[in-house]
């Protein structure tokens, strides 16, 4: 009897065993561009192996993808109907309000709902509202920062500035950029100079040309979207600012039409450049391009200057970048797990520890002790009060690249007003469609 | 001693036996599929084609199909509900477009140029009995083993106004002073751009037309120099006569590619400054990708399509006249 009790147990034990180890597991694609960055990408699996050590029900599978091209793969994914289950996608002018306009994401305003009423309280309101669109919530968001002045304080010194007095305003920003350009190895010729910046047709155009257009009290369009603003003279007043940097000034290094992102931060990693627009990526990247130097002696970082004796109320732009979930997910409940999980304020936290960025919730952002002690973090985050992002319409990629364009060709030498003047008349016609018919907009 | 049987002997013998037991490969599919001439031979070649057929009309021609419908409606959304020609009327009236029309003939008017002059050069180098013929066959090949992208890189970086080699050189050999940026002058970065796509494309001209002066009879040439002909005789008189064919071959083809030559300017410059190297395929691109402007990006892509099917009807005409 006895032993049949106990085959009897080593059956049902053997069974529930077999039975528990063979539960179906979930599988979802997570998708990041931060994943081909190594200081991320260690960040990135260590999270997901603790989300899976917590969810033993849900295997995660990562799927590596380029920062320029991510666009173009989940589109092409979503619209054949397949795609990661959640995708990280930035800056949020960029994607947001086309994709979510063509339906490529999953709404979570139900599951938001379900987590209660508090549940979206810790974060920005600015930031929730950027991934709402027709009133319901399509993403949550992710890293949230402002565009900051960074400097080398080491070539401050050589040129004779206080490192620790970095400009206020552009009219002292362009006194000082002047200083700095110069020969430092004594051959001849220039070899350092005191701005760069990006030129080149670039998603990070924008993040560095916006700054200064706010802080000139200009801005892109009308408030109602229905018109382009370049025509106002604080816009040509900074338009032509920035053109004659080059033009004229020359303190910005030569073939600035080419230079993007990458190559602006290679020429401040190598001491070619002063002073650069940046925000809490920056410093990390700098750092892994020459890792022998000791930056956290030599940077410095300071708000973006303004117009002399004009106080606006916006003079930078804000980084945002979100997480959402793919329609054609085929499991909504695990993807929204994930989601929920990586924009925890633990994860949150970690993602300043690991990469130095900022995040979208204020109990992070605010209150953190590591934020609240770093130079860059603590500017970063004080900043984002001056902070305004740029319209979030389907129609910004075009907008925005008449803009660049434009920029380009007065870098070119194409009169300022003249290459100014056609964008504006671009920008009108692209944005003809929010007007009735009959409406004008002002002319150049 | 032995003694060698001719092979021909060899297979006479095999092939009579064979018949002899009726298990020859062919009688076995005689057998299976019945005739292999007249009409059921014909159609059994079809049979066998059809997947391939299939195959490529599967990645070929749905794609095709759907750029067509959708640059007459959103196909994707409304299917062709809302079925219109405007996205044609606005082609016609977009002067960024045409203006990418003229950087597209600049861009393949000069690299298929400069493809001919370089790869006929090559080619005629090539085709004499020089020491080391093999390396440099090899040699000269190399470029077009280089994935346009790749080549596009390389150049962006050799053309660095700061770091580049090009600069640097023209600073150590004292031909110029000033820092010249190659792909950020409007005026300098098609001739550019031009030169690295010469670089990386000259090799498929110069196979082709290395392949044509070999298939020219020896004889011509011997002809020629009993006869007292020069060099320059005999390449304007046998040569370019002979290998007249080859580059009308050459010259389509590459005019086709390079018409849709993508990689190698996105990389390099992608399309800017100023829209000074955007060509036709570069705006297409952004127009879909990156404005996510589908119907108008459609158009584009088969407005470009079928002035490349008139610019390779000659070809298509000669190839069945062939057949």
């Amino acid at each position: 009897m006895a032993r049949r009790v106990l085959v009897a147990w080593l059956v049902a034990g053997l069974t529930l065993g077999f039975a528990v180890a063979g539960l179906p597991k979930v599988k979802i694609v997570f998708s990041d561009w931060h994943l081909v960055e190594p200081h991320w990408e260690k960040a990135l699996k260590e999270a997901i192996a603790q989300f899976m050590t917590e969810n033993p029900d849900i295997e995660v599978e990562l799927e590596y993808v380029s920062y320029a091209e991510k666009e173009t793969k989940y589109m092409t994914a979503i619209e054949a109907g397949v795609g990661p289950d959640v995708m990280h996608l930035g800056p949020i002018e960029v994607s947001f309000a086309l994709f979510a306009s063509r339906g490529y994401f999953l709404d979570l305003t139900p599951f938001i709902k379900a987590e209660g009423p508090d549940f979206l309280s810790p974060w920005y309101p600015a930031t929730i509202a950027a991934v709402t669109y027709n009133g319901r919530i399509y993403a949550m968001p992710g890293d949230f920062m402002s565009m900051f002045l960074m400097y080398n304080k080491r070539l401050f010194a050589e040129a004779g500035l206080d490192p620790e007095k970095p400009p206020t305003t552009w009219e002292e920003f362009l006194e000082y950029a002047k200083q700095l350009t110069r020969d430092r190895d004594g051959d001849g010729r220039i070899d350092t100079w005191g701005f760069g910046t990006v030129g080149k047709v670039d998603p990070g155009f924008q993040l560095r040309f916006t700054p200064l257009l706010y802080s000139f009290g200009a801005d892109y369009l009308t408030p109602d979207y229905k018109c382009s603003a370049l025509n106002t003279p604080s816009a040509k007043e900074a338009f032509k600012f920035w053109v004659e940097l080059y033009t004229v000034h020359k303190v910005i290094p030569p073939g600035v039409t080419d230079m993007s992102p990458g190559k602006v931060r290679e020429q401040f990693a190598a001491e070619k450049v002063a002073m650069i627009l940046t925000s809490g990526w920056g410093p990390p990247i700098v750092k892994s391009i020459r890792p022998d130097v000791n930056w956290d002696e030599i940077l410095g970082f300071a708000p973006v200057p303004v117009k002399a004796g004009l106080d606006p109320e916006y003079r930078t732009t804000a980084w945002l970048s979100y997480w959402a979930i793919n329609r054609n997910t085929k499991h909504p409940d695990a993807a929204w797990k994930l989601v929920k999980f990586i924009t925890s304020k633990a994860m949150e936290e970690k993602w300043f520890r690991d990469a130095n960025v900022l995040s979208s919730r204020r109990d992070v952002t605010e209150v953190y002790e590591p934020i609240l002690a770093s130079p860059s973090a603590r500017i970063n985050a004080a900043e984002l009060s001056r902070a305004k992002m740029v319209p979030l319409i389907p129609e910004w990629p075009r907008i925005i690249e008449a803009v660049n364009i434009a920029v380009q060709k007065g870098f070119l030498g194409v009169d300022p007003d003249l290459a100014l003047s056609e964008a504006h008349a671009l920008i009108n016609e692209i944005l003809a469609g929010y007007r009735v018919p009959g409406e004008a907009c002002p002319g150049y | 001693m032995f003694r060698v049987r001719p092979v021909l002997a060899i297979k006479k013998e095999k092939g009579a036996d064979a018949g002899k037991q009726g298990v020859s490969p062919l009688n076995s599919y005689r057998r299976f599929f019945g005739s292999t001439t007249g009409l059921w031979g014909a159609k059994q070649g079809y049979f066998f084609i059809l997947p391939c057929f299939l195959l490529l009309l599967l990645v070929l021609g749905f794609p095709t199909i759907m750029a067509v419908l959708n640059s007459f409606a959103p196909i994707w959304t409304t299917g062709l509900k809302n079925f219109t020609l405007n996205y044609y009327r606005r082609l016609l009236q977009d002067y960024i477009f045409w203006n990418t029309v003229l950087k597209t003939i600049y861009f393949v008017g000069g690299t298929v140029t400069l493809h001919l002059i370089l790869g006929f050069c090559v080619a005629f180098v090539l085709n004499k009995e020089i020491r080391a013929r093999r390396f440099f066959r090899v040699m000269a090949i190399l470029p077009w083993t280089v994935p346009d992208v790749i080549a596009g890189l390389i150049w962006a970086w050799m053309y660095d106004p700061i770091s580049g080699i090009v600069n640097d050189f023209l600073h150590r050999v004292g031909l110029v002073r000033s820092t010249i940026e190659w792909l950020a002058t409007p005026t300098l970065v098609m001739p550019s751009v031009i030169i690295a796509d010469t670089w990386r494309g000259y090799p498929f001209v110069m196979l082709v037309l290395l392949a044509g002066m070999q298939a020219i009879p020896k004889e011509l040439y011997e002809a020629a120099r009993v006869d007292g002909a020069t060099w320059w005789q005999e390449l304007c008189y046998i040569t370019l006569p002979n290998l007249k064919r080859m580059i009308f071959i050459a010259s389509i083809l590459d005019i086709i590619w390079q018409t849709r030559r993508f990689g190698l300017i996105w990389v390099m410059t992608e399309g800017g400054p100023a829209r000074a190297t955007e060509v036709i395929s570069v705006l297409a691109y952004k127009t879909y990708f990156k404005f996510f402007d589908f119907e108008y990006a459609s158009a584009m892509s088969v407005a470009m399509a079928v002035f490349l099917f008139v610019i390779g009807l000659p070809y298509i005409r000669m190839m069945a006249r062939r057949v």
